[in-house]
């Protein structure tokens, strides 16, 4: 539904996006996550067709955001960072300028108005200047324009910025409704917030995408997910284990206890567990139980974007 | 085109709803007034009256130099906000990610700041209706007057869009089309100082006070249109190419 091609950006000699490239389908929503100055705003930029690329393409539907311009934005809803609006106007006044910008007849102008600050939970706050709008409200006010017209395709920078716990959990719940018909890309660093309501994340660092894949793929990527093993065995066995697998590069643990002791070891391969179970065999243990764990996410996205600093 | 009348439509609901638009309108009507004030008291108190002019020329031409004075104060700042603005504050984002051209938000964005000049100008009328108590009055020269005034400020509005997308802060754009306007009306002045015809020719091309007289005196010069005019579509069209610029790869 949006594909990213080789997209590329640089300010000056810092090049702020590389070849970044990635599709997002209808009836998923993308988290896309990156450490402060990763490049996600730029791309999102790049994506909602408000900057240039140096190159790359981006299509929406088919179309070529930057050959056809208007007709892949009349399938983009776009919430942009910090919720930028004109502070003089009602939110009513705001949304109906927005509406008849996007192309929306008159005659259905009031619906949609009507309808997008429903889901948004903005209806309350319709009349009311955006000058004086609280934080949380403004953002309620952009997502109501993105959401104008209902476009399929979605791009949310940063939607629950500023939102109190309450707005949060109703965003998320609408995030995770509109997942089912639309494609969504949500910018954030909350990673809660991805685990919520993404089925799929794209992680970048310093302008390159690290990681791409479904969120349990994310976990279990290498070193992601490590092994478990429950063993009986006495200290030397043990210790004979932890030496072995260290030297086939497991970055194991042990956890001694008098009874049963756990080993935790690194997997060379997602799911096989069979080099760390070997090892305990060979060392005379007694196998009590064998697993995988996987790591929050929290601390993939740790890993991943500190292990590509130079 | 589509948006370009959203757009329209914004800018001028925005203008009136700031405080700008207002003081502008009391500065702009004091100096005016003045100035019409000043010329008809001038007038009444010479005996016989002044030969070869009457109030209506004087005021659109012979006082042009005080015109182009408030031309300099009232075009850069009715557009300095129109673009600058919306890129400070962040709110281009949301416009250049709407389904509408560069052509359309500049266009849309001129028509805006035309139309508010023109309602600027609309209380003067009320200074000829004054007039006809006295006397009686020639419509096209009045009208052949305005017509000078709509058409410079269409090109020095232009002008303003043009630094306006140029400019990310409003005081610059303010700054760059004072800057211009002022370049455009020294130059004039070289067709009184400059010995080569051609270059007196061009200077007196371009003069706003040359132009504003003519009119005053209902001549309306096709040379003059076609410069005014040339100025707001080269203008306009330079202010779309660079917001191109920003939003899709040359």
């Amino acid at each position: 539904m949006i594909e990213a091609v080789e997209l590329t950006k640089s300010f000056g000699a810092i090049t702020a996006v590389r070849g970044v490239s990635f599709q997002v389908r209808r009836g998923e929503a993308v988290g896309f996550l990156g450490p402060n100055g990763a490049g996600k705003t730029t791309t999102f930029r790049m994506l909602s067709g408000t900057l240039a690329p140096h190159s790359g393409s981006v299509r929406v539907l088919g179309a070529d955001l930057f050959e056809s311009p208007l007709e892949a934005k009349r399938q983009l809803g776009y919430m942009a960072e910090n919720a930028p609006m004109y502070p003089e106007l009602t939110g009513t006044h705001y949304l109906h300028y927005r509406a008849e910008l996007r192309g929306i007849p008159r005659a259905e102008r009031a619906q949609a108005v009507r309808q997008a600050a429903a889901r948004a939970g903005a209806t309350e706050i319709l009349g009311q200047i955006i000058g004086q709008l609280s934080k949380g409200y403004r953002q309620r006010l952009a997502l109501s324009d993105a959401l104008l017209g209902d476009p399929p395709v979605l791009l949310l920078d940063e939607p629950t910025a500023g939102l109190d716990p309450n707005q949060v959990l109703e965003t998320r719940r609408l995030i995770r409704e509109l997942s089912a018909d639309h494609a969504i890309i949500l910018s954030t660093h909350v990673l809660s917030e991805v685990e919520a309501t993404c089925q799929r994340a794209i992680v970048i660092d310093r302008g390159r995408i690290v990681a791409q894949g479904s969120l349990d793929e994310l976990k279990r990527h290498r070193g992601h997910e490590r092994g478990r093993v429950q063993v009986r065995g006495d200290t030397q066995q043990l210790e004979a284990a932890l030496q072995n697998m260290n030297q086939h590069g497991l970055d194991a643990r042990l956890e001694a206890t008098d009874q049963i002791s756990t080993l935790e070891f690194e997997l060379l391969a997602p799911g096989s567990l069979t080099e760390g179970v070997q090892v305990c065999l060979q060392a005379g243990l007694q196998l009590v139980q064998a697993g995988t764990l996987t790591a929050p996410l929290d601390e993939v996205f740790a890993r991943l974007t500190q292990e590509h600093q130079p | 085109m589509s948006g370009c009348w959203a757009i329209f439509k914004r800018e001028v609901q925005s203008t009136w709803l700031t405080p700008l638009a207002w003081i502008l309108l009391t500065t702009f009507l004091l100096i005016q007034g003045g100035v019409f004030y000043s010329i008809v008291v001038h007038m009444s108190q010479v005996e016989g009256g002044v030969s070869g002019t009457g109030p209506i020329q004087a005021y659109f031409g012979q006082q042009s130099l005080l015109m182009a004075l408030s031309l300099l104060l009232l075009c850069p700042a009715l557009t300095m906000r129109s673009i600058a603005e919306e890129r400070r504050s962040g709110s281009i984002e949301a416009l250049l990610s709407a389904p509408v051209t560069s052509a359309a938000i500049v266009v849309g964005k001129y028509l805006g700041s035309l139309l508010t000049y023109c309602l600027m100008w609309l209380p003067t009328l009320l200074y000829f209706a004054t007039l006809r108590e006295t006397g009686t009055l020639h419509l096209a020269t009045i009208l052949s007057g305005y017509v000078g005034v709509f058409m410079v400020g269409a090109g020095y509005l232009g002008i303003g869009i043009l630094m306006s997308t140029l400019a990310k802060s409003q005081f610059v754009a303010l700054l760059l089309t004072s800057t211009f306007i002022f370049s455009l009306f020294i130059l004039g002045i070289g067709e009184y100082i400059f010995d080569s015809a051609a270059l007196r020719a061009v200077c007196g091309y371009v003069s706003l006070t040359s132009t504003l007289e003519e009119t005053a005196q209902g001549i309306i010069d096709s040379r003059r249109l076609i410069f005014y005019f040339s100025l707001t579509i080269w203008a306009l069209f330079v202010s779309g190419r660079v917001m191109d610029s920003w939003r899709a790869p040359a």
